[in-house]
Order: C-alpha cells, then sequence, then structure tokens
C-alpha cells in the first residue's frame, strides 16, 4: 500500500520537473527527438516509458518554449532537431532558483537540521 | 529487416495512431510521425535486428494507450470516444422517456452526467433541451390528434347538454408550432451530442515530411 503511494508521488514529481529537464537538455545544445530521449533514459528513474516525452515535446513546442527544425540525417529520415528558445531558458533558470529553494526547504525538514 | 519486425512497428503506429484519435489532427500527425521517427533510429541502432529487439524497443516506447493518455492530459483534451455509456445516454435522453415515461429520460440522463466525454456547457444542454426527450413533443400530439375536451351542462343531476372541441381545436396554430418545436430540439441536440462524439476513421499518417 505504501508503495503504490510512493510510486504515485514519485510519478507525480517526474511529471512535474520532467519538462524543466528536457529544457535544460535542450539550452544548450539541439537535439532530435531520439537523442533526447536517450539523454534523458539514460539518467536512472527520470523516464518510465519513451514515447510520453514526445506528447511533452509537442506541447512546449507549442507553448513556444521550445522550438524545431527539420535537418537531413547522414542516415535514414530527415530529422526533427529541438532546440529550447529564449523563454524556455527563462522558464528554466526560473524554475532553477524556484528548485533550488524548495529542495533546501524539504532537507532541512526531511533530514532534521531544522531543529539544529 | 525482417518482415515480422516491420509488421510489429506497423501494428504499434496504427494502434497508437488510433489512440490518439481524440487529439486536433495536426497534433495527432506530428505525434505518430515523431514517435515513426524514434522507432527508425533506435532500429538503426540495434546491434541486431530480430524480433526480440523489436518487442523490447516498443516496450520501452510504452503501450500506445499511454502515451495517448498523456498526450491528452498535456493537451487538456478530453476522451470522446463513444461507448456503452455515451450510446445509452443519447438514447435515453431523445426516446427514453417515451419507451419508459420519465424513468427512461431520467437514466439517459445520469449517463450524460456519468460520462467524461462531454463538457458541462454540453451536458446541460443535453438536459434543458428538452426535458423528456421527445416524450413532451408526442404526448402533445397525441393530444392534437386523439384528444377532445367536453363541457357537460347538468342540471338536476341528469346531462342537459355536452359541447366537445377537438384537441387539433384547442391548440391551433401556436400547438402546431410549440409541437414541431418540441420534436425537433431534442432531435437537433442529439444529433449535437453525438456529432461531438469522435469517430475513430484513421488518419494516415507520414513517416517523414515531403513524402507522398
Amino acid at each position: 500500500m505504501v508503495d503504490e503511494r510512493q510510486d504515485a508521488l514519485l510519478a507525480q514529481m517526474r511529471r512535474g520537473t520532467l519538462q524543466y529537464c528536457v529544457l535544460a537538455l535542450l539550452a544548450s545544445e539541439e537535439r532530435y527527438g531520439f537523442d533526447l530521449v536517450r539523454g534523458l533514459a539514460g539518467v536512472d528513474g527520470m523516464v518510465t516509458s519513451e514515447g510520453t516525452i514526445y506528447p511533452l515535446l509537442s506541447r512546449l513546442r507549442r507553448d513556444g518554449l521550445v522550438e524545431s527544425t527539420w535537418q537531413e540525417s547522414p542516415s535514414g529520415p530527415p530529422r526533427r532537431y529541438y532546440r529550447a528558445t529564449d523563454a524556455g531558458r527563462h522558464a528554466l533558470d526560473e524554475f532553477k532558483r524556484e528548485w533550488s529553494r524548495f529542495r533546501d526547504a524539504v532537507d532541512t525538514l526531511v533530514e532534521g537540521r531544522a531543529d539544529t | 529487416m525482417t518482415s515480422n519486425a516491420d509488421r510489429l512497428v506497423d501494428d504499434y503506429l496504427k494502434r497508437l495512431d488510433r489512440e490518439l484519435g481524440d487529439l486536433p489532427r495536426q497534433r495527432r500527425r506530428e505525434l505518430t510521425e515523431e514517435i515513426a521517427g524514434h522507432i527508425v533510429e533506435a532500429r538503426a541502432d540495434l546491434p541486431v535486428e530480430n524480433e526480440a529487439e523489436i518487442r523490447n524497443l516498443l516496450e520501452r516506447l510504452g503501450e500506445p494507450a499511454d502515451i495517448a493518455a498523456e498526450s491528452r492530459e498535456r493537451f487538456g483534451v478530453r476522451r470522446r470516444q463513444a461507448g456503452v455509456v455515451e450510446i445509452l445516454a443519447l438514447i435515453g435522453l431523445l426516446v427514453g422517456g417515451v419507451i419508459l415515461p420519465i424513468i427512461g429520460w431520467f437514466v439517459g440522463l445520469i449517463f450524460l452526467w456519468v460520462s467524461a466525454a462531454w463538457t458541462t456547457r454540453e451536458r446541460l444542454l443535453g438536459t434543458l433541451v428538452v426535458p423528456g426527450g421527445l416524450a413532451p413533443g408526442l404526448l402533445l400530439l397525441m393530444f392534437g390528434v386523439y384528444g377532445e375536451a367536453c363541457t357537460r351542462v347538468l342540471q338536476d343531476g341528469s346531462l342537459v347538454s355536452e359541447t366537445c372541441t377537438e384537441g387539433s381545436e384547442l391548440l391551433g396554430l401556436p400547438g402546431g408550432i410549440a409541437i414541431v418545436l418540441l420534436l425537433l430540439a431534442p432531435l437537433a441536440t442529439t444529433a449535437f451530442l453525438a456529432l461531438r462524439l469522435r469517430c475513430s476513421a484513421p488518419v494516415p499518417y507520414q513517416p517523414s515530411p515531403g513524402s507522398a
């Protein structure tokens, strides 16, 4: 029962932060979908099913946080390369600030440092 | 490339495209295209291609239904598939009151509000136009055709005279118009609600842009 609740919690946390992880990967260089998914899946615990990254990418593109261009691939069909826009990088910077505050706050409480 | 692997991938993409049916056409095509592209890249990356490897690859991608659920959530799109609940709602609202007076319509109403396929505004429309569905219009029509109203004059307990007016005469032109409206409105509402449900005809996807 506890495990189930923890799984749900982890899924929620992953869901909430995944878009910033994607933005972080696309902030400094452009990547095509498969490459990006690889980058995320390479970090343990971040992605459970690779296909769900694509709806997120599509949404980020619609929101103007990410833009894409088609480029020829050395092998096979052309690839859609994604890159964070200025708005995307701005959103990422804001998240980074909030995230470190939040992380520190949780660490302080969870690790019992608030008493000392 | 083995044909078995191709068939697995093809099946997967077809299922995905069908599951994505609730999304706007353009999003649906983009997602199917991107995931088809992902599969091409992932296959090119396999050291050896066999059925087991393809199955692993597709499993890592995830179930089409899960990808579709994620897409609906990311884009705030409702699932609008016509299921048993939706069909019962439409039948109940339209003719439920005729089949089983009053109760039948309420059954339809419950299904209308239970189903997630319609928005609140659409549900309100289904509730208010017209309560009872076709039943009120039909009832009025029956009265117009078969009904009559009689006035009896009694004197010392015995009937002196009886004047009867036919239903159609009582209703007159306004009544006739009311009947037509009461019959047309629920038909229009039901048709509208039915059209809001998606028909699951697949949109053909293109593996890459430019290619036919």
